[in-house]
C-alpha cells in the first residue's frame, strides 16, 4: 500500500495537476481575486455635491431661522448619508418593487416631469388671442353706475319718507331744488358697481337704477335705510376687459389647460406603449 | 393750521401707501418655479379701482379662518380648502363637515385671510393619505374618528401633543408644512381680483405656554411671504415672532400681527412682565407697538372688550364672555392682563413710564372658524365653528341632550365646550378694495370690530369741525380736513381747547335697527386707571340723561317664539358731535365708540326655536349685536 503509495506520489500530483475539476477551482480563485480587487478599486460611491450641501444647509436653516454650526452642518450631512446608503441598499435588494409609497413617489415625480417639458412652450400672441377670444367672458367685469340720489329716512319724524321723497320729486321735476336727510352714506358715486351698491341698499335699489333712464330724477325706491330719489348720470354696461388688462391671467389659464391636454396626450401615448392587463376582466 | 397737528399718521399712510405698491408689484407665485421669463408683460393697473372713494368705503372681511390645512379642522372632520375659504367668502355655498350646504345669508364679504395654525401645518392632511409616510404611524391612527366624542378626544390628543413637542418627528416635516404653506399662498392668488374681492396671506402663531393663549395671526401685505411661517414650535415666546417680523421687513417682507382670545390667556396678553421674568422696557413697547397695531376683541371663542368685574360700571360688559382656557375645560382667574379696555389703560401707564405704549391697539373683530367659512357669524344662520364637533344643534348646547323636548335632563355635555358667540367681522375704511389699500388701513388702525352684524362706524376728533358737519353731504371729507380718524393720535390745541368728537353708525341693512351710540373713555388719574362709558346718540328720538350719561331706554324687545324684533324700534342710523365734560388738556386718554342693536336672538334660541325646544337656559336667550371703533388717543407733551 505505501510502496504503491510512494510510487504513485509524483503520478498522482501529475494526475491531479491535469484534474479539471483543480483548473476550474483555480481560475474561480483567480477570477474571485480579481472581482474582489475590481470591487475594491470601483466601490459604488455617494457623492454629495456642493449644490446639495447648500440645499440641506438652506433648508435646516428655514426650520431654525438661523444658519447651522459647524458641528450641525457635520450631523445633518452623516445623516444625509446614512440616509442614501440605507435607501441604494433598499433598491438593490429591491424593497421599492410592491410598494405603493414609493410607486406614487415616482409615478407624482413622472406626471412632474412630463408637465415641465410641455411648460417650456411660450404660447405665441395670436395663439393667447385665439384663447382669449374662446374665454373672455370669465373675465367680465360687473356692470358699473355713476349716480346720485336724495335720501329719506326711516327715522324720520313728521312727514314719512315717502311722502317727503314725492313732493322732492314733484320739486324736482319742476325744475326746483330739492333736499332730504343727511346720511353718511355716500350721496354721489362717480363709479360704482352693481354688486357694492346691491349689497349697502338692496336688490330694489340696484333694479330701479339699472333701468332709470339717465339724467331723471326718479322714485321712490325703496331700501333698508328709507326711501330715495335716484338719477343715473351714466351707466357703464358689464365690461369684457381687452387681453392687455389680464394678459398674465390669460396665459396662466391657457398654460393651465395646455398641462392638462399634455398630460391626457402623454398617458394615452403610455397606454398605448404598455399593454395593460387586469384580473379578472377581457382586455 | 391745525392741520400741521395730524401730519403724523398721515405721513406714515402715505409711506405704507407707496410700500404696498411697491410690494404688490411682484407677482405671486402661481406660476410654476421653473419656468423663467415669461413673455407677457404686467399689465400696467388702473391708477384706481372701479368703487375708488377718497372719503374711504367701509370694507367687511374675516382676518381668522382655518381650513383642511389645521390640524384641529381635520380632526373635526373638516375638508374644505383655502380654495374653498374664498369662495364661501364670496358667496357660494360649500359642504359642511356634519353633511349640508352652508352659504352667507347676508352676502359676499369684501376681505378674508385664511389663517391656518403654522404649526404642523397640514400634518395631518397628509396623514390622513395611505400613500403618505404619516399614515401608517400608530400615532395617526385615532386622528380620523367620525363622531364627536371621537373627535373630541383626537382633537385633545393632538393639541396636547403639540404643546407638549410629543408629536411623531414625521409630523414636523418642513416638506409637509411647505406644500401646505404653497397651497395658502396659491389660493390667495388665485383668488384676489382688485376691486371685488382681497385676500391676504396669513397663518396663525399658535402659542400657549402653560393652556395660557397667546394665539396671533399674521397677516401679510402681499405676495411676498417667508419661506415658512414663523411657528411657535421654533419659539413660543411673541417676541420671537416680533423680531423675526422685523427681520423680513428688513428683507421687504411687510406684516403685522394681530392678537387674539386674550380672554384666555389668564391674563398673560397684556402682562406687565415678559416672557423672561424682567418688567416691560423701552425696547419691548417699541418692538411689539411696531408688530402688533391691532387687536382682535371678539370672535367665535368669546369676546374680550372687557369683563363685567374690570368694568362694574358698564352694563353692557357682559357679552359673550368666555371664562376658559382655549381648547380645554379650565377656569380662568385673572381678568386683568386679559381683556382689552384694560390693557389700552395699561398701555398709557407704559406711556408715561417709558414713552412709549405698548399696548395702543386698534380693533377688528373676526371668526375664528375652522370649516372654511369666513364670517360665518350669522345668528340665525349659525353653523358651529368646529366642523364635526360643534355643527350640528344636539352637540353644540343648542338643544337637549337626547332629543328630550326640556333641559331638566341637561345637555349632551359629552365633550368639551366652550361658551361660544356668533362674531365677529372686521371692518376697515379704505379708498378701494385692493390688498394695498386694506392692508394699509390695517397699519393705521382706520379699523372698526363688530359682533358680526356690518354696522358701519365713523369716529373722528378734531378742534374745528364746520358747525353743520354731520349734515352736510361731504361730511366725511370735512371730517378728514379738519380731524383725526379712529386709530389716530389727537394733539393738543392752542389754549388747551377741548376738542369735538364726530360719530356716525349706520345699520346692517340684514340685522337690527341701531339702539344707542357710545363713547368709551380710559384715562389716567393719579396713577390709577379709569374708565367711563358715555351715551353720545339715542334712537328713536330718545334724549340722553346728562347726570347717568345714559340715553333714556327704548323699551326695544324681540319675542322669543318667533325672534321678531318690536318694529319701529331703534335708528337707520346714529350720529353724534360730542365734547368730553370732563377733559383735561394735560392728561393722557382714548376714546372709541360702542355702538349698539336693539337685542335680537342668539343662535342658540334660533336652534330652539327651529326644533320647537325651549332655548337652553344656560345661555343667553338674547344679545345686543355690537361694533366698536378703533380708539383715537389724545396725547399731550408729545
Amino acid at each position: 500500500m505505501s510502496q504503491e503509495r510512494d510510487s504513485g506520489a509524483p503520478g498522482g500530483l501529475r494526475r491531479l495537476l491535469r484534474e479539471p475539476l483543480l483548473h476550474f477551482m483555480l481560475i474561480g480563485v483567480v477570477i474571485f481575486a480579481g472581482i474582489s480587487v475590481a470591487k475594491g478599486l470601483n466601490r459604488p460611491t455617494v457623492r454629495i455635491d456642493a449644490q446639495e450641501l447648500e440645499q440641506l444647509a438652506s433648508y435646516w436653516e428655514l426650520q431654525t431661522q438661523r444658519p447651522p454650526t459647524r458641528a450641525e452642518l457635520a450631523s445633518i450631512i452623516h445623516e444625509r448619508v446614512d440616509e442614501e446608503l440605507l435607501a441604494r441598499e433598499a433598491v438593490r435588494l429591491g424593497l421599492d418593487k410592491d410598494d405603493m409609497i414609493v410607486r406614487r413617489r415616482l409615478a407624482q415625480k413622472m406626471a412632474f416631469a412630463s408637465e415641465d417639458v410641455a411648460a417650456m412652450a411660450e404660447p405665441s400672441d395670436a395663439t393667447l388671442q385665439a384663447f382669449y377670444d374662446k374665454t373672455k367672458d370669465r373675465y367680465a367685469t360687473p356692470a358699473r353706475l355713476a349716480l346720485r340720489h336724495i335720501f329719506f329716512s326711516s327715522d324720520r319724524t313728521g312727514v314719512s319718507p315717502e311722502n317727503g321723497a314725492e313732493a322732492a320729486l314733484a320739486e324736482l321735476k319742476a325744475g326746483r331744488p330739492a333736499v332730504g336727510d343727511p346720511s353718511m352714506l355716500p350721496q354721489a358715486y362717480a363709479d360704482v358697481a352693481v354688486t357694492d351698491l346691491s349689497r349697502d341698499y338692496g336688490d330694489l335699489f340696484v333694479a330701479a337704477a339699472l333701468k332709470a333712464p339717465e339724467g331723471a330724477w326718479v322714485g321712490p325706491v325703496a331700501s333698508p335705510y328709507g326711501v330715495h330719489l335716484i338719477r343715473v348720470e351714466k351707466r357703464l354696461a358689464p365690461e369684457i376687459p381687452p387681453l392687455a388688462a389680464v394678459r398674465i391671467d390669460v396665459r396662466a389659464a391657457w398654460l393651465a389647460e395646455r398641462r392638462a391636454a399634455s398630460n391626457r396626450a402623454f398617458l394615452d401615448k403610455l397606454r398605448r406603449r404598455y399593454k395593460v392587463e387586469i384580473a379578472g376582466l377581457p382586455e | 393750521m391745525a392741520a400741521l397737528k395730524y401730519v403724523g399718521p398721515a405721513v406714515v399712510v402715505a409711506l405704507l401707501m407707496g410700500g404696498a405698491v411697491a410690494v404688490s408689484a411682484v407677482r405671486s407665485p402661481q406660476a410654476r418655479p421653473a419656468t423663467s421669463a415669461p413673455a407677457a408683460k404686467a399689465p400696467s393697473s388702473p391708477a384706481r379701482l372701479p368703487g375708488y372713494n377718497p372719503d374711504r368705503n367701509a370694507y367687511f372681511g374675516d382676518l381668522h379662518v382655518h381650513t383642511y390645512l389645521s390640524n384641529d379642522a381635520y380632526i373635526s372632520n373638516v375638508r374644505r380648502t383655502p380654495d374653498d375659504a374664498y369662495r364661501f367668502a364670496q358667496g357660494e355655498a360649500i359642504g359642511h363637515a356634519s353633511g349640508f350646504p352652508i352659504r352667507l345669508e347676508g352676502g359676499p364679504l369684501d376681505f378674508t385671510a385664511v389663517t391656518d395654525h403654522s404649526e404642523y401645518l397640514s400634518a395631518v392632511r397628509e396623514a390622513a393619505r395611505p400613500d403618505s409616510p404619516l399614515h401608517s404611524l400608530p400615532f395617526s391612527q385615532n386622528l380620523f374618528g367620525t363622531d364627536a366624542a371621537a373627535m373630541q378626544r383626537a382633537f385633545t390628543a393632538f393639541v396636547e401633543g403639540s404643546r407638549s413637542r410629543a408629536l411623531p418627528a414625521e409630523y414636523d416635516d418642513p416638506a409637509v408644512a411647505g406644500r401646505g404653506w404653497a397651497e395658502i399662498q396659491e389660493a390667495a392668488a388665485r383668488n384676489n381680483r382688485p376691486g371685488r374681492f382681497t385676500t391676504l396671506i396669513g397663518y396663525e402663531f399658535t402659542s400657549a405656554p402653560d393652556g395660557r393663549n397667546l394665539h396671533r395671526n399674521v397677516i401679510f401685505q402681499g405676495s411676498r411671504v417667508p419661506g415658512a411661517p414663523f411657528a411657535s414650535t421654533v419659539s413660543a415666546d411673541p417676541e420671537d415672532l416680533w423680531r423675526t417680523m422685523d427681520g423680513w421687513r428688513a428683507k421687504g417682507i411687510e406684516a403685522l400681527a394681530i392678537p387674539h382670545n386674550s380672554n384666555g390667556s389668564d391674563g398673560l396678553m397684556f402682562d406687565s412682565v415678559r416672557r423672561n421674568g424682567q418688567p416691560i422696557d423701552r425696547a419691548y413697547a417699541q418692538l411689539r407697538a411696531r408688530n402688533e397695531p391691532l387687536v382682535e376683541i371678539s370672535q367665535i371663542k368669546g369676546t374680550s372688550e372687557t369683563h363685567p368685574s374690570l368694568s362694574p360700571n358698564d352694563e353692557w360688559a357682559n357679552f359673550e364672555i368666555m371664562e376658559r382656557y382655549i381648547g380645554t375645560d379650565k377656569p380662568v382667574t385673572k381678568f386683568a392682563g386679559g381683556y382689552v379696555r384694560r390693557a389700552l389703560e395699561d398701555g398709557i401707564l407704559h406711556r408715561e413710564r417709558l414713552g412709549v405704549n405698548p399696548f395702543k391697539l386698534g380693533f377688528i373683530s373676526s371668526s375664528d372658524n375652522h370649516n372654511a367659512a369666513p364670517g360665518g357669524v350669522e345668528e340665525r344662520n349659525y353653523f358651529g365653528a368646529s366642523g364635526g364637533r360643534d355643527g350640528r344643534p344636539e352637540v353644540r348646547d343648542g338643544l337637549p341632550a337626547g332629543a328630550a323636548r326640556t333641559w331638566e335632563g341637561g345637555t349632551s355635555a359629552a365633550v368639551v365646550r366652550q361658551t361660544r358667540g356668533g362674531s365677529g367681522l372686521a371692518g376697515v375704511w379704505a379708498e378701494e378694495n385692493s390688498r394695498a389699500a386694506i392692508f394699509a388701513a390695517l397699519r393705521r388702525k382706520e379699523t372698526f370690530a363688530t359682533s358680526g352684524p356690518r354696522i358701519k362706524v365713523r369716529f373722528f376728533a378734531g378742534y374745528d369741525f364746520p358747525a353743520d358737519v354731520l349734515t352736510r353731504t361731504d361730511g366725511a371729507r370735512q371730517a378728514y380736513a379738519h380731524g383725526v380718524p379712529m386709530g389716530g393720535d389727537l394733539l393738543p390745541a392752542a389754549g388747551a381747547r377741548s376738542p369735538k368728537f364726530l360719530v356716525w353708525a349706520v345699520r346692517d341693512p340684514t340685522s337690527g335697527y341701531l339702539q344707542r351710540a357710545q363713547i368709551v373713555k380710559g384715562w389716567i388719574e393719579n396713577g390709577v386707571a379709569r374708565e367711563r362709558v358715555f351715551d353720545v346718540a339715542c334712537a328713536d328720538g330718545l334724549k340722553v340723561d346728562p347726570a347717568t350719561a345714559r340715553c333714556a331706554a327704548n323699551g326695544a324687545d324681540v319675542d322669543l317664539k318667533t325672534c321678531q324684533p318690536d318694529r319701529f324700534k331703534g335708528d337707520v342710523e346714529l350720529r353724534a358731535v360730542w365734547s368730553d365734560p370732563a377733559f383735561d388738556a394735560r392728561q393722557r386718554a382714548f376714546y372709541y365708540v360702542r355702538v349698539l342693536e336693539n337685542p335680537s336672538c342668539r343662535w342658540s334660541t334660533w336652534d330652539a326655536l327651529r326644533n320647537g325646544t325651549p332655548p337652553n337656559p344656560r345661555l343667553p336667550a338674547t344679545v345686543m349685536e355690537r361694533a366698536w371703533s378703533s380708539p383715537i388717543w389724545f396725547e399731550p407733551r408729545v
